[in-house]
């Protein structure tokens, strides 16, 4: 079983169906409290899997003063990237080259690892190559997208390149096995070339044996999408007594022009959709897109026996398959490991964040691949306390840290049903003011095993967040004690805890209404539980999977004092000079969940 | 100050001295570890580097020719089975072998094929018979006893298919690229061990 | 040359605040550069011996820089963990190149690092395999047990697992200083002290 680190998620006010759409003024929150003191929130309600989140991946508005989730920003992106060659994509590019690298990164079909581009004939080691300039002649070809994980290597389907460099450009022309295919633009050209439209008189002549012909499915569309063109062009095509059946039929032309004008974007509805035309006949040639379908699977099954089971490509492969729209269309047959290709890696992008309330802006990178700067990044962490659980385990050290961040004293240790378990939650305080804190949460968790909960000090204020120079100085003793309660005197006191700590915690200390320890803007305070037995009785369903894991729900209510209307004015420049200011009275409230451990079973 | 340290840093060698027999165109670190009681023979050219442990408490240990040991990899610990060799050969690298940082190749009859690569961190169980120019991807498990044909790789915990690149030849030149300039940023001891 | 020294901490302390476990192991230290404030833990290996061979064809005047391995300020080594340059054939020859890691670089017990370069705040988790010539660029996270392959380019704000590794998810907004490292360099050393 895997070792269970305490946890402690936040619930998105999103979720609420009651606070949902409009912003929370501080008036109106107060009464969606009321309303929410009625109900505990549960943890384990299929609802709560998707609102709530670790503290990091939350924001916050300051406008709204609100939290706000992934789950309920609105995004946009700012850049698109390769994350391969980390080039910059311009958006104009996605519409017409699509969403992958058009240059040289691709991903193995095989194991999805980085693939190279390496010399076929001269190169002396491919495992050690990085670049395929360290032949010693560096212009030598063919080459190959090779794997240097597994090994996999692109002369396996038969697949080489003349140049090293833009190997997109060069795969889309190559069929699987080496045949070249006519991209788009050629078979235009092909068209429009008197010498293949007399070869296409005569095979057309002889009938059968060029309906065999294999279409990818990008020529299949082409055709299709040019004898239609040119059926919708043409006003005297048959006008059967189809038409009187009005828009509806399959056949309609105004149908139809309006289903390709979904796939094609617009450029058939034109001047000839208004007029009402009869019903179509349907492609009879390949020239015109039709394609036989390939029902006949036996080489397939041939296949199938030569190379078993390990020859064919499984769901992941086939999922991260981009599709190839040079080949012709599979009608549901599955692949082969011999016809996966490599995969043009897809694009990243770099995306800003708007409130889903208020559309101001809560998170914005800069447009820069290469840079990890953000010029605006408002993360919940700088506005609401951080919560740490430490379990305090009374006959061994309890430490005198405020934060997990060194783990648990005994990490993944079992919860004893039925014992008393003593857990200490530090809020650290972000802001600049001083926050008062009050936390709620229910006598009995909720769910089927009801394990008992009391937080020995629910109420209790954190002390702000003061520039850490601003303690210094006055355990210099420069300005001792005057501003914000005299910092150094809790310095010290919370160094005489950790001292004491490891002896003194005898649990004459767990007094009700007590903070257990306090530092510059961190407090502790500790919660007892009573974990529920698991024991199931007959006829009871059977342990579902983490419902030994002993979750709390915990209503956190914060109150602050901040700057009225000071919503462009960084608090950190507010926190400077105090007095004179209007003060405005700020509060925020949410759930919680405390994940403290499992249960013994 | 960095020999300073260095004198302090290897504990002797524990265990006894084994007889070793090596080619004089080796390269074996002074501070590989070789133990043991069986004979330790490692042929011209090979490269074994600093912290490598060969160990033939359990049977004869053979380093083929051209073959590199990187560090912290082990040749020749008991595994789990505890099964030692039966013909007396605990450890057999064929030429142009790579034994990556921190594999393990177990005692018991294990036979690594020619060209062969095994990749960081990965363990060849006792008896296992890897056949020629196969790779073992970084953390691959070879269990006890397992036979893996020619030109086998094995990745992504243990998925398998064949090298079909036709490499080996051009694989095995690089490799002896490798062993050039490691003889001469490796300092060789191997009076130390004789 | 008395091996009898132990008492002295377990760690050595340079002036620019490096803690480097007595017990770690780093050949070729005149190869091995560290920015200051990094941590070393016991059986770390590091090998600076396996320096460039090739100097590069157009910076034909810095050929005396040998450095093999350099490491910025606030990273974390941790037991067990195995530094190397990676190698390749270049022209024709085989040679090693730099190793180069940034600020608040954390890699875990037991990962073998063979990267060609590591930007800064990145955390590799525990037995995690960085391949040769990989390039991990700012903020990213990879999971214990992954393998990196050798090449693999990974984007800043990366979490990356499995073997190979595959992007499976990106680092949030909130969770940029969670790579700090400043109070883990704090908790280590001949006077550790506690995480605040």
């Amino acid at each position: 079983m895997a070792v269970l680190t305490p946890y402690t998620f936040i619930q998105c006010p999103c979720s609420d169906s009651s606070t949902l759409g409009r912003p929370s003024d501080p008036n109106s929150s107060t009464i969606t409290e009321a309303d929410e003191d009625e109900r505990t929130f549960d943890p384990r309600a299929p609802r709560s899997n998707f609102s709530l989140y670790p503290l990091e991946y939350l924001l916050y508005c300051e406008d709204c003063h609100q939290i706000r989730c992934p789950r309920c920003v609105s995004e946009e992106i700012v850049t698109y990237y390769c994350p391969n060659c980390l080039f910059e994509v311009p958006s104009s590019n996605l519409k017409s080259e699509g969403n992958r690298c058009t240059r040289s990164c691709f991903q193995c079909p095989i194991c999805i690892g980085p693939l190279a581009v390496t010399s076929i004939e001269t190169r002396p080691d491919p495992s050690l190559l990085a670049a395929p300039d360290n032949t010693a002649a560096p212009h030598s070809g063919p080459y190959a997208l090779t794997c240097s994980y597994c090994n996999w290597s692109s002369t396996e389907i038969g697949i080489q390149f003349e140049k090293p460099n833009s190997i997109h450009a060069q795969l889309a022309k190559l069929r699987n096995g080496g045949s070249t295919r006519l991209t788009a633009k050629e078979r235009k050209e092909r068209r429009k070339d008197p010498a293949y439209r007399r070869y296409q008189a005569t095979s057309s002549g002889e009938g059968e044996s060029d309906q065999t012909e294999n279409l990818d499915l990008e020529t299949q569309f082409a055709n299709l999408k040019a004898f239609y063109q040119n059926q919708l062009a043409d006003p005297n095509s048959a006008d059967t007594g189809l038409a009187a059946l009005g828009d509806l039929g399959f056949s309609s032309p105004t149908s139809l022009s309006r289903i390709m004008s979904i796939y094609t974007g617009g450029s058939l509805q034109d001047r000839k959709a208004k007029s009402r035309l009869g019903a179509m006949r349907e492609a009879l040639k390949p020239d015109e897109g039709l394609q036989f379908a390939h029902l006949d699977e036996s080489a397939a099954i041939e296949t199938l026996r030569g190379e078993g089971h390990d020859g064919t490509a499984s769901i992941t492969q086939l999922v991260d398959q981009p599709p190839n729209l040079g080949e012709e269309h599979l009608h549901g047959r599955s692949r082969f490991i011999s016809e996966l290709r490599p995969i043009p890696y897809l694009l990243r992008t770099k995306r800003s964040k708007r409130c889903p309330v208020c559309r101001h802006i809560i998170s914005k990178p800069e447009a820069k691949v290469q840079t990890t700067r953000f010029r605006i990044r408002l993360v919940a962490g700088s506005y609401i306390p951080s919560i740490a659980i430490r379990p305090l385990s009374l006959s061994a050290t309890a430490g005198g840290g405020g934060s997990s961040a060194s783990g648990a004293t005994l990490p993944g240790a079992l919860l004893e049903p039925l014992k008393p378990a003593h857990f200490l939650l530090t809020f650290k305080n972000p802001i600049f003011e001083t926050i008062k804190v009050t936390l709620g949460a229910p006598a009995e968790t909720p769910g089927r095993f009801a394990s008992k909960v009391t937080v020995l000090c629910p109420v209790f204020e954190v002390d702000a967040n003061t520039d850490v120079w601003d303690e210094a100085l006055r355990e210099g003793g420069a300005t001792g004690g005057a501003g914000s309660g005299g910092g150094g005197e809790k310095g010290e006191r919370r160094r005489g805890r950790y001292d004491e700590g490891s002896q003194a915690n005898n649990g004459n200390q767990l007094e009700v209404g007590k903070i257990w320890e306090r530092g510059r803007n961190w407090v502790s305070i500790v919660v007892e539980v009573v974990p529920a037995s698991l024991r199931l009785d007959q006829g009871d369903a059977p342990l579902r999977e983490d419902e030994d894991v002993l979750e709390i729900p915990l209503f956190v209510h914060v109150e602050w004092e901040g700057e009225a209307g000071g919503d462009d004015v960084l608090e950190s420049v507010a926190a400077k000079d105090k007095g004179g200011e209007a003060r405005e009275k700020r509060e925020l409230a949410y759930w919680c969940v405390l994940g403290l451990g499992r249960i013994r079973k | 100050m960095s020999s300073k340290r260095h004198s302090i840093l290897p504990p002797a060698p524990s265990g006894p001295k084994p007889p070793v027999h090596f080619s004089s165109s080796i390269t074996i670190a002074d501070s590989a570890v070789l133990t043991g009681t069986h004979s330790i023979a490692i042929h011209g050219e090979s490269v074994v580097h600093p912290r490598a442990r060969l160990d033939s408490l359990a049977g004869r240990i053979t380093v083929g020719r051209r073959c590199v040991v990187h560090e912290r990899a082990t040749l020749g610990a008991v595994g789990v089975s505890g099964r030692v060799a039966e013909s007396g050969a605990a450890v057999t690298l064929a030429d142009y072998v790579t034994v990556e940082v921190g594999a393990a190749v177990e005692a018991g009859d294990t036979v690594i094929g020619e060209g062969t690569v095994v990749g960081v961190g990965a363990k060849v169980g006792a008896g296992a018979v890897i056949g020629k120019h196969c790779t073992l991807t970084p953390h691959t498990e070879i269990a006890a006893g397992e036979v893996l044909p020619d030109y086998t790789v094995v990745y992504s915990n243990g998925m398998r298919r064949t090298d079909k690149r036709g490499m080996a030849e051009l694989k095995n030149k690089g490799l002896a690229r490798q062993i050039d300039v490691l003889r001469r940023i490796i300092p060789s001891n191997p009076g130390k061990f004789a | 040359m008395s091996s009898r020294r132990a008492p002295r901490g377990e760690y050595i302390e340079t002036e620019t605040g490096n803690k480097v476990a007595r017990k770690a192991t780093l050949l070729g230290t005149q190869n091995i550069m560290l920015g200051g404030k990094t941590v070393i833990q016991p059986e770390v290996l590091i090998r600076g011996d396996l320096i460039r061979t090739i100097q590069a064809s157009t910076q034909s005047g810095a050929a005396s820089n040998n450095t093999a391995v350099s490491i910025g300020r606030y990273c974390f080594l941790s037991r067990g963990c195995c530094l190397r340059p990676p190698g390749r054939l270049y022209k024709g020859a085989f040679t090693f190149m730099p190793l180069r890691m940034g600020d608040h670089v954390f890699v875990g017990p037991g990962s073998v690092v063979q990267a060609a370069s590591i930007g800064s705040h990145v955390h590799i988790g525990t037995n995690v395999v960085v391949g040769e010539f990989a390039i991990i660029k700012d903020y990213v996270r990879i999971l214990d047990g992954t393998v990196v392959p050798p090449n693999m380019v990974i984007p800043s704000f990366s979490i990356v697992a499995g073997q190979p590794a595959r992007l499976i998810g990106e680092v949030p907004e909130g969770g940029h200083e969670a790579f700090e490292l400043r109070g883990l360099y704090k908790t280590v050393g001949n006077n550790p002290q506690p995480a605040s």
